[in-house]
């Protein structure tokens, strides 16, 4: 069963199908809702893209969920999946190790796995659970796969592809078994 | 998403294939490993990296889906397997894919053995081909599908290797895991296939078993373990479920040759109670083959306990399971135990 | 070396994404590492390499480069005494 559902494109942000008001669009977005909504999370700002769509959506859904937050939790899962793995992180950090400027960036180049963002939202929360990636073909395709995962808890679940800043999406939620 | 069930299917072991510079089929690199030969040499102006590094390297340049399809077409023969039946689904582990592409690659093996399910890619970073052993054990316990074929692969490539390079992360010479000087990884490139299959328990069936398999996040960095090796030790503790430890041959670790990862192993293993068990590292022979790891070192660990001997120093061992652990970027580790029924 | 102190802590905050913190938020005393700005290894990893893209230094091993990152201060004296673009 899904509950508390979020949606975020670049041209805003649906929470339980309610839009919630937003000023920015594209990249911006993003920062305007973590300023507005998380503000105390500087790590934030050091996360890639696809992370940073990550860890918002995370966040408004943990809100919605209520329960206190930041407590060791042992059990809960973290399932994201997309069909493009970290391709945007990826282009970026393939662009610092041309052969002309070669200066390849470690900042850029820990971004260039996608299961980074499932990480993002563990160390945030610390949860101990199982935290996974899946590249897929569709949110179709997700839904098919998650049905095969054992629950024995809530886990927190979400399809986050990020191409670039005018073209992202993310929906997110929790499952419960 | 289905609550936990008895799980009332056995999932084992139907045949495997190691397709490595040791050597293109799984005895070839076990005995290449037995006989202490290394894939690890020098490269010095390999991608145009400015450093140079060491690395494990096929002896010609091939792609991701090249060297996938041999290591899928050698662990079939022998098998009465129909890869284009609909009861077989392909279960990738990859952290680079070909060319940055992971689901087109993956599709294209899949549609190589004229399989028209859509595959399924478990990418998480290091941990990913223990991670894919157990996506696959799920796929095939929720009755969807009999057989999974299980293929875990990545190429050397630039992307990589300056990548490793820029974190510092890499061993100019040959690793040494868990020596006192060690000061980094080597990479390197495979394939390895498993397949596996869902076989009712009341068969009673012989062979290799998966019996349990077990994820944890650390919840604490990134890019570095964490130094309580919080994740590494639950999913010890998950493997040691109904494990009668003097059956435990011993456990395959990650040794990959970095301070930190050694000592987070060390730790993890000490406070799982299981410092008084062998470990089996690999890295010497095959360097870290990232998505190909958790499989190609399963493998060796399932030759190691038919044949009752830790290849890399020749000692007999007793038991008949062992416990494969893995961790990586993302703050993610992971463990599966198999058991061998004769 | 005020200019140069400035510069460094523009190309920090850029580099690392400090995006809520301008130059003057850097004391340039203060510890960059840890209890300082809390920036992590990966950090420092990216700092060593825009001092090799902006300046042209190379770190002979870890314990040099440690020294020199201590703090805004000592990492201007050591880019002006190195630099070789």
């Amino acid at each position: 069963m899904k509950e508390y559902i979020v949606e975020i494109s670049p041209n805003g942000c649906l929470i339980c199908g309610e839009p919630l008001d937003c000023e920015k669009t594209g990249a911006d977005l993003l920062t305007e809702l973590y300023g507005k909504l998380v503000g105390d999370y500087p790590k934030f700002y050091k996360m890639d893209s696809m992370s940073r769509l990550a860890f918002i959506a995370s966040e408004l859904v943990l809100r919605q969920e209520g329960k206190p937050r930041f407590t060791p939790n042992e059990t809960r899962k973290i399932i994201l999946a997309n069909n493009r793995a970290s391709l945007h992180t990826d282009l970026k950090y393939n662009a610092t190790i041309n052969k002309k400027d070669y200066y390849p960036s470690p900042s850029l180049f820990v971004y260039t796995l996608p299961n980074i963002a499932t990480g993002e939202i563990a160390i945030r929360n610390k949860y101990y659970g199982e935290s996974c990636f899946l590249v897929l073909e569709n949110e179709e395709h997700f839904i098919k796969v998650l049905k095969t995962i054992p629950l024995e808890s809530d886990a927190l679940v979400g399809w986050v592809e990020y191409n670039n800043d005018t073209d992202y999406k993310c929906i997110m939620w929790i499952e419960k078994p | 998403m289905v609550p936990l069930l008895r799980v009332l299917e056995t999932i084992i072991k139907i045949s495997d294939n190691i397709y490595s510079p040791l050597g293109n089929t799984t005895e070839e690199n076990f005995s290449a490993v037995m006989s202490g030969i290394s894939g690890l040499k020098k490269y010095y102006d390999m991608f145009d990296c400015v450093e140079s590094f060491t690395a494990s390297a096929m002896p010609t340049r091939m792609t991701f889906t090249q060297m996938c399809i041999e290591s899928v077409s050698q662990a079939l023969l022998g098998t009465d397997i129909d890869t284009t039946s609909a009861n077989v689904i392909f279960v990738f582990s990859t952290t680079k894919g070909e060319d940055l592409q992971l689901w087109e690659p993956a599709v294209a093996v899949t549609r190589h053995f004229g399989n028209k399910n859509l595959p399924v890619i478990v990418s998480n970073a290091c941990i990913s081909g223990v991670s894919a052993q157990i996506m696959a054990s799920r796929l095939l316990t929720a009755g969807i599908y009999k057989t999974a074929v299980v293929i875990g692969c990545d190429v050397l490539s630039k992307f990589i290797v300056s990548g490793f390079q820029s974190l510092k992360a890499l061993s100019a010479e040959k690793c040494r895991p868990f020596a006192p000087d060690r000061d980094g990884l080597n990479l390197g490139e495979a394939a390895a296939c498993m397949i596996l299959s869902a076989v009712s328990e009341s068969k009673n069936p012989n062979g290799w078993i998966y019996e349990v398999g077990s994820m944890h996040n650390d919840a604490n960095h990134i890019s570095g373990p964490s130094r309580t090796a919080e994740g590494s030790y639950r999913c010890l503790t998950d493997c040691l479920d109904k494990c009668n430890i003097e059956n435990l041959a011993f456990i395959s670790v990650h040794g990959t040759g970095t301070a930190y990862n050694d000592d987070m192993e060390t730790l993890a293993l000490h406070r799982a109670g299981l410092e008084s068990k062998p470990i089996l590292a690999l890295k010497v022979y095959y360097g870290h083959t990232l998505g190909a790891t958790g499989i190609l070192e399963t493998i060796i660990s399932m030759q190691a306990v038919e044949k009752c001997m830790l290849p890399t120093t020749r000692t007999g061992i007793h038991g008949n399971s062992f416990i494969k652990m893995l961790s990586g970027f993302g703050g993610c580790n992971a463990a599966v135990r198999w058991s061998l029924k004769k | 070396m005020e200019e140069l102190k400035l510069q460094l802590k523009k190309q920090i905050i850029s580099a690392l994404n400090l995006l809520d913190m301008t130059p003057d938020d850097i004391d340039n005393s203060a510890p960059l590492f840890n209890e300082g700005l809390g920036l992590d290894s990966i950090d420092a990893l990216e700092i060593v390499m825009i001092l090799d893209k902006n300046y042209g230094i190379k770190f002979a091993d870890k314990e040099q480069s440690k020294l020199a990152l201590k703090s805004i201060d000592s990492l201007a004296e050591y880019v002006s005494a190195h630099r070789t673009k």
